[in-house]
């Protein structure tokens, strides 16, 4: 089968992925599609015989984090002394623009990136614990302690509907 | 009281257990209704995320996606030969005698090579032995050399992880870098590549190794600072 019809096949579960990192599906479909363009053009470096959706998360994950790197540059450049105190969590004026988000979302949204993404792999996509760390460059163990962190701060964050 | 912690709980919830464990977990969590409404409490938790995320997965892909996937199939060739080993070395043969064996005669032939043989021992050196020395994760630039997590080891001293035409990990011995682990690398042209099988064999090496949790920047650019002392 070619390049194009699995990674086809795989399309709706990258959208999730992207959606699961984003603060809201417009972001998350723009991330998405900047991931699907840089994979087409980095194919040769997909080895055939290994898995493309690990491939792809990897890819996207990093275009994500680059781009948290740069908000948050941005914010730590522009912001004024007394707003000082939000510099870290750019997410929390976000939330306030995106009144209508669920429970889940919001409580996603609170996570550190580095636990948000591990959690979007393991919870949302479904990765086993090895292959979640393949793709984020971690031991186990870093994982596993995100793991458990970022599910302790979810839990906390939506309360009893957990 | 049981020694059932929570990452053993959610080990469990995750499928991650292995038989015995699973079954010590299960028994514990039988005779424990407090551990039990903890397990309940992880179980909804994965549920309900799942459960949110996944009609994202069942909608129609927007059709702007779709065609710069199928526009892509029509335009690019379906198989281009590999590019991976472009650079020092050459060929699927050499690649794996570097998976298998280590082929120490390609990898320390040229003046440049990044590994050195010093008294039967992996030594880093030129571009590699410099990166160990002096690059941060967080700020790699155009190096050729990507530096990957920088931990303390099992027994004291730093250990860091880099991928390049080379992947592996080194440790600090003295004045220079051990080379424990070199795999063929990602090359250099890494920035979107996929997780490699060197990659977890590597992984698995930090794994073996690691005290503790990988630096973060500060703690890495701390470590360069005293000249990884």
């Amino acid at each position: 089968m070619s390049f194009e019809h699995d990674l086809l096949a795989i399309l709706p579960r990258l959208r999730r992925f992207a959606a699961s990192l984003s603060r809201d599906r417009a972001d998350g479909d723009d991330l998405c599609q900047a991931a699907l363009e840089r994979a087409l053009k980095a194919r040769d470096q997909w080895q055939p015989g290994t898995r493309l959706d690990s491939w792809i998360y990897r890819i996207m994950r990093n275009l994500w984090i680059d781009e948290a790197r740069a908000r948050q540059r941005a914010a730590k450049t522009f912001a004024p002394a007394e707003a000082g105190e939000h510099v870290g969590h750019a997410g929390d004026r976000d939330i306030e623009v995106h009144v209508h988000l669920s429970d889940v979302d919001r409580a996603m949204q609170a996570l550190p990136d580095e636990q948000r993404e591990a959690i979007a792999l393991v919870l949302v996509e479904g990765l086993s614990y090895k292959e979640a760390a393949a793709v984020l460059g971690v031991p186990m163990g870093t994982l596993t302690s995100r793991l458990v962190r970022g599910r302790g701060a979810l839990i906390e964050l939506m309360g009893e509907a957990a | 009281m049981t020694d059932i912690d929570e990452a053993m709980l959610i080990a469990l919830v995750d499928g991650e257990l292995d038989e015995v464990t699973r079954r010590r977990v299960v028994r514990a969590v039988a005779d424990d209704p407090a551990l039990a409404e903890r397990l309940a409490m992880h179980r909804r938790l994965r549920e309900r995320l799942a459960g949110h995320y996944a009609p994202i997965a069942q909608e129609p892909v927007p059709g702007a996606m779709r065609a710069l996937v199928e526009e892509s199939g029509r335009v690019v060739p379906l198989v281009r030969p590999a590019q991976r080993w472009r650079g020092w070395v050459t060929g699927g043969a050499i690649a794996a005698s570097l998976v298998l064996g280590l082929s120490l005669g390609r990898l320390t032939g040229g003046e440049g090579g990044p590994i050195g043989l010093h008294d039967g021992v992996m030594v880093a050196q030129g571009a590699l032995a410099q990166a160990l020395d002096t690059q941060l994760a967080s700020a790699q630039g155009d190096s050729a050399i990507r530096i990957g997590l920088t931990f303390q080891r099992k027994g004291g001293g730093w250990c860091r992880s880099f991928d390049g035409a080379v992947a592996g990990v080194a440790c600090r011995e003295g004045d220079g870098w051990q080379v424990q682990q070199a795999l063929p690398g990602a090359g250099e042209e890494r920035a979107y590549r996929q997780a490699s099988s060197s990659d977890a064999r590597v992984m698995a090496t930090v794994d073996a190794l690691i005290d503790g949790e990988p630096l973060d920047a500060a703690s890495e650019a701390a470590a360069r600072a005293k000249g990884w002392r």
